[in-house]
């Protein structure tokens, strides 16, 4: 059979195409990430009851109209206000691992046990029982039974949480801020987005810093570092998401955030 | 004679471009991977502010969980139209009704997701794109509409600052 050559490809105007892709990309995207500040919204509540908070479980930050921040009793001025985190961290750390001779002006804080919280789980156990039994149900008892059965899962993942601590720190007593405890934000409607999102940024700053010193004593990871690997892996049930999960979960229960926005009104 | 007397006889020798695709392609990968793709041109001039420790959105958007929307001065037209001066845009448009519009807006989003999308209404993000001058007023509306209609999570949009510089906050 004769042998015929095949014929050599032009490679030429590879490069021609190759520039016409690159230009098309450089075009269509950019290179900035989306960053934000992630909150959420209270569930709506119909017939709210006004609830009785004591003021040192308040930490009040106002902005107003001209960007002029008061902390508590104390004014800010918007090129001060990176002292914000500091103060913030004041308000969680004073009473911390104080039994006395604590700060009046701010939160205390409750040293709970596992014998405690198998105490409360099981007078949880025992009205859930009680109800239970009852021939006839109106909606009322639905409702308490309900109340109950949530009440139970909240006690078993406390004792699910200080199990993981003692584990982890050795400590038997899980230091825990006053459930009241919380930051609240007023602001005016013409207050600037960019003042706002000054303060949010100090808020997350002091709560981040708390919560990775404490995880890093604990896991020896940064909650950031966790917090990361979690919201890109979320949707994989592997053994390592779930672990991070229960270990966020621990952090952001020995500093929670809790942070209320206040619509303003003027 | 000079030493740098033109030689006419000799050809420049032909530069070798073989490689030259390959280099390209290099350039191309690069910009693939680093970059992410335009969501869509704004009409509204978002100058963001500034913050840090800031989260990042890519995981979310990769998985269609998060919602932009973006507040401020439009960038051609006539700003005295709007409520206080601050348009609002939706994925294309900018909506006549502001920010009253945001509900339906996200109630539509949210029923043209794909079936495999799983996340709750709760926890499909709204994230606001504000202009550093957007009076917070209009976030607050919004907020209320998204507290009735049950979507919970929302992100406020900012610039990471670095821990050197000042944040920059318009003084009165």
């Amino acid at each position: 059979m004769a042998k015929r050559e095949a014929p050599e490809i032009n490679a030429g105007s590879m490069a021609d195409i190759a520039f016409l892709l690159l230009i098309f990309f450089l075009v269509t995207t950019t290179m900035d990430k989306d960053l934000a500040y992630l909150r959420t919204i209270p569930k709506k509540v119909e017939n709210p009851e006004p609830q009785d908070v004591q003021k040192k479980n308040i930490y009040k930050i106002n902005i107003n109209s001209k960007q002029v921040i008061q902390a508590r009793d104390s004014l800010i001025r918007p090129e001060n206000i990176e002292s914000l985190n500091g103060r913030i961290k004041h308000f969680y750390l004073i009473n911390r691992d104080k039994k006395e001779n604590r700060a009046l002006d701010y939160p205390y804080y409750a040293f709970g046990t596992k014998a405690a919280f198998q105490q409360k789980l099981d007078i949880a156990y025992n009205g859930l029982d009680a109800y239970e039994s009852k021939d006839v149900l109106t909606e009322r008892d639905e409702k308490i039974i309900e109340q109950f059965n949530n009440e139970i899962q909240e006690w078993n993942k406390k004792i699910e949480m200080i199990e993981l601590y003692t584990k982890f720190s050795g400590n038997k007593e899980m230091p825990e801020i006053a459930l009241q405890a919380h930051i609240r934000l007023e602001s005016f409607i013409k207050t600037d987005y960019s003042a706002y999102v000054a303060v949010q940024s100090e808020v997350e700053k002091a709560v981040t810093e708390l919560r990775d010193e404490e995880s890093e004593k604990l896991f020896n990871i940064t909650y950031t570092a966790m917090k990361k690997y979690y919201q890109q892996n979320k949707l994989e049930n592997t053994p390592k998401v779930r672990e991070y999960r229960k270990y966020m979960d621990l952090i952001e229960l020995l500093y929670p955030l809790r942070l209320i926005e206040v619509k303003p009104n003027r | 004679m000079s030493k740098f007397r033109k030689n006419d006889d000799k050809k420049a020798p032909g530069i070798n471009t073989s490689s030259l695709p390959d280099i390209v392609f290099m350039l191309l990968f690069f910009f693939m991977v680093a970059t992410t793709t335009k969501e869509i041109d704004p009409l509204v001039k978002v100058d963001p502010a500034q913050g840090v420790g800031l989260n990042d959105l890519t995981p979310f958007k990769q998985r269609s969980e998060v919602d932009f929307l973006y507040l401020g001065e439009p960038l051609s037209g006539d700003a005295s139209k709007f409520d206080q001066g601050i348009a609002v845009q939706y994925d294309g448009i900018i909506h006549k009704d502001g920010i009253e519009h945001i509900g339906k807006w996200k109630n539509d989003k949210f029923s043209s997701k794909p079936e495999e999308f799983t996340a709750p209404k709760e926890e499909v993000i709204t994230c606001f794109k504000a202009d550093e001058k957007v009076p917070m007023g209009i976030i607050f509306q919004a907020r209320e509409i998204l507290q009735e209609e049950n979507f919970n999570s929302i992100g406020y949009y900012a610039r990471e600052k670095g821990n050197k510089n000042g944040y920059n906050i318009r003084q009165q």
